[in-house]
């Protein structure tokens, strides 16, 4: 499994060389990720699937800056990533609104908490986010009269405000129910249409991982390493008719074969 | 009678759905009823149990403007003692959640000055900082401000992480960490110990005012004891519930007012 890039002359975005990390100095330490060799390209979408506490939330915490790997090294534009950094926006597990503001002043709020102010032409931004997801008629209402969905509309539409290169998104529709999750992530597909963003999304849906991503990254239990790089090789735009795609299918008992049986892999 | 009717309640269902919303009354008056019985049909002397009636007429006896007078002293000592307590919790507690050696520092010695009853230390305050207005507000400030830092701190401790996350990954300077997610995150605990403290400062205040006072409630409540005026001792105590009951629904619609967010949902 060498790196698919040697034949792509486009610039990695971001990139993870025999990189991990291990909570304490101690070495016997818990081991959280091992040997992660990854390089994400311009407006590529990669998925990051493995079961629960495989280090999946740790590996995308060490692409934000937000932790810094014990080993190896990530660097976003080629730069050792050692802090939080402007271009990079994430989405988390909770839409984690704030219940004091109305939905466009928690779509403002990271501009807010940077800059202690927020100027005209950031209010019509954040305006246009909103139409652009359906949200505009919930502007003035605050986070607790919206569906947990649209709860988490908001919260990408504030990761978005920023205009990053880069979206991390950790497990963003785990909290869901199953319909509204699908109908998220159709919606999350027709505006990484619109504003393409080199995506690293984190999952343990398998399905979800194949309808949304470019190439999905499958990881083993703790100590989590690399199990496959797979290729999705889906046609875009996709809808409801890839899931029932042959393809769609192969790859995802692909990614199950590596999960349920890891020991299987070469 | 085609359109759709309210669900129609059995009678038990209406009996129970009344009950709970007159019983407390009820039982109030029915209590009242009961005091007044048991001193007239059992000739209770009045310096033993005053009957509700003869309270009534006691505190009716007393003047409005020296009930004013004595409200006075107890609401100011009360209340400057609270914002006292304000101005001192907060900021301490901030300082607490920012620095674990400020924390580990203060933390004992809170929890020294709290295990310490207030009512024993309150004779020494007055004889160190004399009979006038500051130790009594040093009294009720030491009664109300444990409390509000155990609240505050709690409420800014229990921010959710990722909002932590999220004003690190923005780089955002400290300050605006505490006052834009923390601090109203604490905002629903703080007005908890703010309801807490509220009543804790009218007990401070009267605990100030039996060790040595010439005004307020609680020496009325003293002084009228101890020339056996009990139906006026009630009265005065009385009305003393009353104000600090006020003051517990005023923190309540202070909240409602200023921060509606931060209550829960009623259904």
């Amino acid at each position: 499994m060498s790196e698919s890039s040697e034949n792509n002359h486009q610039q990695a975005y971001v990139s993870m060389k025999n990189f991990g990390h291990r909570y304490g100095p101690d070495p016997q330490a818990p081991i959280a990720v091992q040997d992660i060799n990854l390089d994400i390209h311009r407006h590529e979408f990669v998925a990051v699937v493995g079961p629960s506490g495989c280090g999946k939330s740790t590996l995308l915490r060490m692409v934000s800056g937000l932790l810094i790997p014990s080993h190896g090294e990530v660097s976003v534009f080629n730069r050792a990533v050692t802090e939080p950094r402007d271009d990079v926006g994430i989405v988390f597990q909770k839409p984690n609104l704030l219940p004091w503001l109305t939905v466009k002043k928690n779509v403002l709020f990271p501009l807010k908490h940077k800059y202690g102010r927020v100027r005209e032409e950031d209010k019509k931004r954040a305006d246009e986010l909103l139409k652009m997801t359906g949200l505009s008629a919930f502007s003035d209402k605050m986070p607790d009269e919206l569906s947990g969905g649209m709860q988490q509309r908001v919260g990408i539409v504030r990761a978005l405000l920023l205009n990053p290169d880069i979206l991390l998104m950790d497990e963003p529709f785990s909290a869901l129910d199953a319909l509204t999750r699908e109908q998220i992530g159709f919606d999350l597909l027709d505006i990484w249409r619109d504003h393409p963003k080199t995506v690293l999304f984190i999952t343990h849906s398998i399905t979800e991982a194949v309808l949304l991503a470019d190439r999905i990254l499958v990881m083993s239990k703790r100590p989590g390493t690399v199990l496959d790089l797979i290729e999705v090789d889906l046609p875009r735009p996709r809808n409801a008719e890839t899931i029932n795609s042959a393809r769609f299918s192969e790859l995802t008992n692909i990614i199950r074969g590596h999960i349920y049986e890891p020991t299987s892999h070469a | 009678m085609n359109q759709p009717a309210m669900p129609k309640l059995t009678y038990r269902q209406w009996l129970n759905k009344q009950g709970c919303r007159f019983a407390p009354a009820l039982f109030f008056i029915a209590l009242l009823v009961f005091w007044e019985l048991i001193c007239r049909l059992g000739n209770v002397p009045q310096y033993i149990l005053p009957s509700p009636s003869a309270i009534v007429e006691a505190f009716f006896n007393v003047e409005f403007s020296r009930w004013m007078t004595h409200l006075w002293a107890t609401l100011r000592v009360a209340l400057m003692g609270f914002g006292l307590s304000i101005l001192i919790s907060l900021p301490l507690s901030i300082g607490m959640i920012r620095s674990e050696l400020l924390n580990r520092t203060l933390y004992p010695a809170l929890i020294v000055i709290q295990s310490t009853p207030v009512v024993a230390v309150a004779p020494l305050i007055i004889v160190l900082m004399g009979t006038d207005d500051p130790s009594r507000v040093l009294i009720t400030c030491l009664i109300t401000f444990f409390p509000l830092v155990v609240s505050t701190t709690t409420g800014m401790l229990e921010t959710p992480p990722e909002l932590i996350e999220l004003s690190q990954s923005l780089r955002a300077p400290r300050y605006r960490e505490t006052w834009q997610i923390r601090i109203p995150y604490a905002i629903p605990h703080i007005f908890s110990g703010l309801r807490v403290s509220i009543t804790l400062a009218i007990i401070g205040a009267v605990v100030a005012e039996f060790v040595a006072a010439e005004q307020g409630l609680g020496y009325f409540i003293q002084f009228s004891t101890s020339f056996f005026k009990i139906p006026q001792a009630f009265a005065g105590l009385i009305f003393l519930s009353a104000i600090s009951l006020l003051l517990f629904k005023s923190v309540q619609w202070l909240q409602l007012w200023l921060f509606p967010w931060s209550l829960p949902k009623k259904k």
